[in-house]
């Protein structure tokens, strides 16, 4: 099964004689690196165009900090790729443990904004939790479905599964970060599914899901501006005071997409990104921010470079050497996915708006730094393949 | 990999990722080009925001340039519809610039939602949801500057200019300058189908009413670029207002202040005057109902001054009046029922311009219209030769004995030298009988023109060719058009239920004896008795009365003296007192010259001799009159009002200059004021001292600033000396 260009071995030529063709160092997805980058490059002009007229004095404070965050970044994936994955394979549940105790901390001393605590106030950072939970679940399904050998997975494997995702899911959807929380239930359901779950099991993962929101909503937990935001979504057109806010932002954000043209109205000389018309532009609506001024190429060109990103990771996860790189790149796969299509989907106004990131291109050092984490971990199942 | 199955999943996963990518491929698509067109455009109108600007409204002056209406600029603040949509921001902000603008936030909370109404809910706000709201109007500049240098910490906050009307003369010539208001539910059509916000004023009353499209101007507007909190970024585009048109009026305020003058202070001596019923044989009062004496009321009145040429309004007085500049003052609404009550009785009514709204019986004063009617229709044998044995009473002929039983068929002349037996003027004719007023003579014609012209409207028809029973076009809202009384009007009045109960719906010859001396049915106006005056006057040509001389391109200046405006450097854009002629009535020489001596006697003398020497109704007054000075040609004329007691007579006077370099007209009306000699007629002589230099008119300054804490509606006024409205008066009815 498979097409016979995805199942073709890399080259192990001639080349170098003193170094194996599997040498890891020889074998990094160069592909996948250079999207990556293209994509953070284009997400820090971005950032600028959507920030410069923000801070009094300093058009480039948010930029800086995003430049900053990006060589972060670099050395995090470099840092990444060096260590082998199946390092992780043993601490898996260490680093688990890590993500719960930082999970448990930022909803009683993290710092609170806009009635949610969804991050610690690390003095110039704020450090987000959640976004390093999400490589920490991957990381530790991965390791615990591949243990299992069978083709299928028993009933008394996927209660496991489903505690070690619905603890920290739990917890993220208390701080309240829907969002966040669907993203790593949508990386978990990649997983079970390629681990062999029954339908049903997935089905009752999402039964479980929509009961733990509405628990949440029930206990006031999810306060009304989240269930606002829904509203929101379901009522684009809505002229209620209530909901104007909410509604303007995906209006402007969809005119600023929708106005773009095909090959957008100019860097920096386009009224709605750089008139101060969107909120949070620069962070969770930033493709609409290049979608206006690059037009319909620029959009595509973004939607381009993440199918190409998306398509190494999942061609990764079909050469990885073992179960436990598969899974691990399966899971990183639905993150990645999930987090581009709810992000320009919500800007296009097909999704709600919850504050997941467009990865890489996004305004944000949590963000940066976990896809980072993430890309490194692919990375180095890609590089080790031939161990 | 270690299975076929596992990579079959993960290519459903793979394709699962192809779908997602391809929704998001087609959304982006059809937003692109499907939705884009109807997007675009709202692109555009919500990144800008459109102010209006508001033109200067024009001033109006006197004929000399004096400033009857001026503008002040004031300053007002402005809040975005949009910062206050959020009720805590909108709390907070209210609760801000409640120290700073010295209002509460209640107070703004009513602005922006409408007052608390009796169900307890808010009635929503009266501003226009498309302009800032206005939230305080006439701050100081300082206020203003304030707030624009914090604007970080007042969003939405803005200051605007404006306008606020002045009238530097007030309460001179109220009733014709009139005064701004609301526009009301009524007419919010209208005026928004003019391009009118809808809470801008508007004139309401006066020439600012008549001529508030040319007052207006036409407003401009700045277009600014907003992002979407309503904080200017740019400025994209400005138009600016153009001021409206000055309006140069034809007053001359010396007079108008004069004629005011004297009306108001006739009115009040007036009111000292004691009259008394008469009394039958047994020296008791003829109608024992009522108190035998009772002083005047004198409560009302109107003078016109008009030029008869051209129908220029040299002055128009109304009492009771007002000070217009309480329609500006701010007051409060109870403050305004306070100084405006509202009445049911029209003694007391304010806001009507007497002048042009009045309608009343002319009494005598209508006599001239009734001999020229005479003469026209050919009713006199021997024309104004015509001969008539005046015995002091006149029995209708055209209705025989039996009827008369139950009907009014003797009809006398007024009382003669306090005794009780009608006067008897003997041999008269027509202009005899204008100069002495004697009413037998005109009753005789008030049957006969209709008796002997098979009930046909003849006297009517002739007393409409001078305007009466309809409106003269005068550029002043709301103007009565009178009644010339025939068979509808008075069937309209049996049937309104206007009349007394038991009177006939039919026009009776009765009725038309009444209205051949200016009585019963007949309602006129002081402008049209002016006009018809006039018309007499300048031989025959109607004009239509002109309050307005001239529309000005804006921008009158300042003359170096206060409250008067240098007219020398005016530029005259629309000529308004042209082709004024309504109708020119065929008027030969032989009527006119009969009709105008008579009426010149009335001033002058001599009256007729018969038992003994009857003066004419004005000789006594005018005797202390300059007539070499400004020779004139009148007559008087008294209403009688309710149960025709002595203390509802309504004292009419008209009268005209007979030289045709001062082609004056001269109407005065005083309501329940008494005989036409007593009370109309002295201060139409006043006013034609006036305008013969012969008395010192006080000069004309700007007025007091209004004080507040006054309830007065106008402050009391007098002529300086009332030497004028003296000289002895004739003793009769006239």
């Amino acid at each position: 099964m498979g097409l016979p260009i995805l199942n073709r071995r890399p080259d192990s030529g001639l080349g170098n004689i003193r170094r194996s063709g599997g040498d890891p160092s020889r074998n990094i997805d160069w592909t996948m690196l250079a999207t990556v980058g293209l994509l953070a490059i284009i997400g820090a002009f971005a950032v600028y165009s959507a920030t410069f007229w923000k801070v009094t004095g300093d058009p480039y404070w948010f930029t800086l900090r995003q430049v900053l965050f990006l060589i972060v970044a670099v050395v995090v994936v470099v840092a990444v790729m060096a260590f082998d994955y199946t390092f992780l394979n043993e601490r898996a549940f260490f680093l688990y443990g890590c993500a719960l105790v930082a999970l448990v901390l930022v909803l009683s001393v993290g710092a609170l904004r806009g009635g949610a605590r969804l991050s610690f106030d690390l003095g110039p950072i704020l450090f987000q939790p959640a976004e390093f939970a999400k490589p920490a679940v991957v990381i530790v399904l991965a390791a615990y479905f591949s243990e299992l050998r069978e083709e299928t997975v028993s009933y008394s494997k996927f209660i496991g599964g489903l505690v070690l995702v619905g603890v920290p899911t739990v917890l993220i959807i208390a701080q309240p970060d829907l969002g966040s929380a669907f993203v790593i239930i949508i990386g978990a359901l990649a997983i079970l599914l390629m681990a062999g779950a029954k339908l049903r099991y997935l089905a009752l993962i999402t039964v479980l899901t929509v009961m733990t929101v509405a628990a949440a909503v029930v206990a006031g937990i999810v306060d009304r501006y989240q269930l606002r935001r829904i509203e929101a979504f379901l009522n684009q057109n809505s002229n209620d005071e209530d909901l104007k806010n909410l509604v303007l932002q995906v209006r402007f954000a969809k005119r600023a997409v929708a106005t773009g043209g095909w090959w957008g109205k100019g860097y920096l000389d386009s009224p709605l990104t750089n008139g101060k018309f969107i909120p949070v532009q620069q962070s969770d609506f930033i493709f609409s921010a290049i979608a206006e001024q690059f037009g319909l190429i620029g959009g595509a060109v973004v939607l381009g470079l993440f199918g190409l990103l998306l398509f190494r990771i999942w061609r990764v996860a079909n050469l990885s050497k073992d179960l436990f790189g598969t899974y691990l790149c399966t899971g990183i796969f639905g993150i990645i996915l999930w987090h581009v299509f709810q992000n320009i989907g919500m800007t296009m106004g097909i999704m709600p708006v919850t504050g997941v990131p467009l990865p890489f291109v996004s305004y944000g050092g949590s963000s940066l730094v976990a896809f980072a984490i993430m890309v490194g971990l692919v990375e180095s199942v890609h590089m080790r393949r031939l161990r | 990999m270690r299975t076929d199955r596992r990579q079959s999943r993960l290519g459903v996963i793979g394709v699962i990722g192809a779908l997602l990518f391809s929704v998001l491929g087609l959304r982006m698509w059809f937003l692109q080009v499907v939705d884009a067109p109807s997007l675009e455009q709202k692109v555009q109108a919500n990144k800008t925001r459109t102010v209006r600007l508001l033109p200067e409204r024009g001033r109006i002056f006197d004929r000399e340039g004096r400033i009857l209406a001026d503008n002040e600029r004031v300053l007002s603040i402005t809040i975005d519809w949009n910062v206050m949509r959020d009720s805590q921001d909108r709390a907070e902000l209210f609760a801000r610039l409640a120290p700073v603008l010295d209002m509460s936030s209640t107070e703004m909370e009513d602005r922006y939602a409408g007052p608390i109404g009796a169900d307890g809910r808010r009635a929503g706000s009266r501003y226009s949801p498309l302009l800032p709201m206005p939230v305080k109007e006439g701050v100081g500049e300082d206020v203003a500057l304030y707030l624009i240098e914090r604007n970080e910490d007042f969003p939405g906050v803005d200051v605007a200019n404006g306008w606020n009307r002045q009238y530097p003369y007030a309460p001179l010539a109220a009733h014709v300058v009139g005064y701004l208001g609301a526009i009301t539910k009524e007419e919010a059509t209208q005026y928004r189908d003019l391009g009118y916000d809808l809470n801008e004023r508007v004139g309401q009353f006066g020439v600012e009413k008549i001529y508030e499209p040319y007052l207006r101007g036409t407003p401009g507007y700045v277009k600014y670029e907003v992002d979407s909190r309503g904080v200017i970024l740019s400025e994209l585009e400005r138009v600016e207002p153009i001021p409206g048109n000055d309006l140069q009026l034809a007053l001359d305020l010396d007079i108008q202040q004069y004629a005011e003058q004297a009306l108001e202070t006739q009115l009040r001596l007036r009111r000292f005057v004691e009259t008394c019923q008469a009394k039958d044989e047994n020296k008791l009062p003829v109608k024992p109902q009522f108190p035998e004496c009772q002083n005047l009321k004198a409560p009302a009145g109107s003078v016109v001054v008009m030029n008869h040429s051209n129908g220029e309004i040299i002055a128009l007085a109304s009492y009771p009046t007002f000070d217009n500049r309480w329609f500006n003052a701010g007051i409060s609404g109870d403050k305004f029922a306070q100084i405006f009550p509202k009445t049911e009785d029209p003694d007391k009514s304010i806001l009507v311009n007497r002048a042009i709204q009045g309608q009343y019986n002319l009494g005598s004063s209508f006599k001239p219209f009734v001999a020229y009617a005479a003469l026209d229709a050919g009713q006199l044998p021997g024309g104004v030769a015509y001969k008539y044995f005046d015995q002091g009473s006149y029995t209708l002929t055209s209705i025989d004995e039996d009827t008369c039983q139950v009907v009014k068929c003797v009809f006398r002349n007024a009382l003669c030298g306090g005794g009780n037996s009608p006067c008897f003027y003997g041999v008269v004719t027509v202009e005899d009988a204008l100069a002495v007023s004697s009413d037998t003579f005109f009753y005789k014609i008030g049957e006969q023109i209709f008796s002997e012209r098979g009930g046909q409207p003849i006297l009517q028809e002739e007393v409409r060719k001078f305007g009466f029973g309809s409106k003269t076009g005068i550029d002043l809202p709301y103007e009565s058009a009178g009644r010339v009384p025939d068979k509808d009007s008075k069937r309209q009045l049996v049937e309104d239920g206007v009349l007394m109960e038991g009177e006939s719906p039919n026009y009776l010859v009765g009725d038309n004896v009444q209205l051949s001396v200016g009585q019963g049915l007949l309602a006129a106006t002081p402008i049209q008795l002016a006009q018809a005056y006039g018309a007499m006057a300048n031989g025959g040509a109607v004009n239509r009365p002109l309050v307005a001389l001239a529309l000005l391109a804006p921008g009158t200046p300042d003359s170096s003296v206060s409250g008067v405006a240098d007219l020398s450097q005016s530029e005259v854009v629309l000529k308004l007192n042209t082709t004024n002629t309504i109708r020119t009535i065929e008027f030969p020489a032989e009527y006119r010259d009969a009709i105008v001596r008579g009426l010149q006697r009335v001033i002058t003398g001599p009256g007729v001799d018969s038992d003994r020497y009857h003066a004419t109704t004005g000789e006594r007054l005018f005797a202390s009159y300059p007539y070499e000075a400004l020779p004139i040609a009148g007559k008087t004329g008294t209403a009688q009002g309710a149960a025709s007691l002595p203390w509802n007579d309504s004292s009419a006077f008209a009268a005209f200059s007979l030289d045709p370099f001062q082609p004056y007209t001269v109407s005065a009306y005083l309501e329940k004021s008494g005989y036409g000699s007593k009370a109309a007629a002295p201060v139409t002589k006043c006013v034609f001292m006036a305008l013969a230099d012969a008395v010192k008119t006080p000069p004309v300054v700007p007025s007091d600033p209004l004080d507040l804490n006054s309830t007065m509606v106008a402050p009391d006024r007098s002529l300086p000396s009332n030497r004028c409205l003296g000289g002895a008066a004739y003793g009769g009815r006239d």
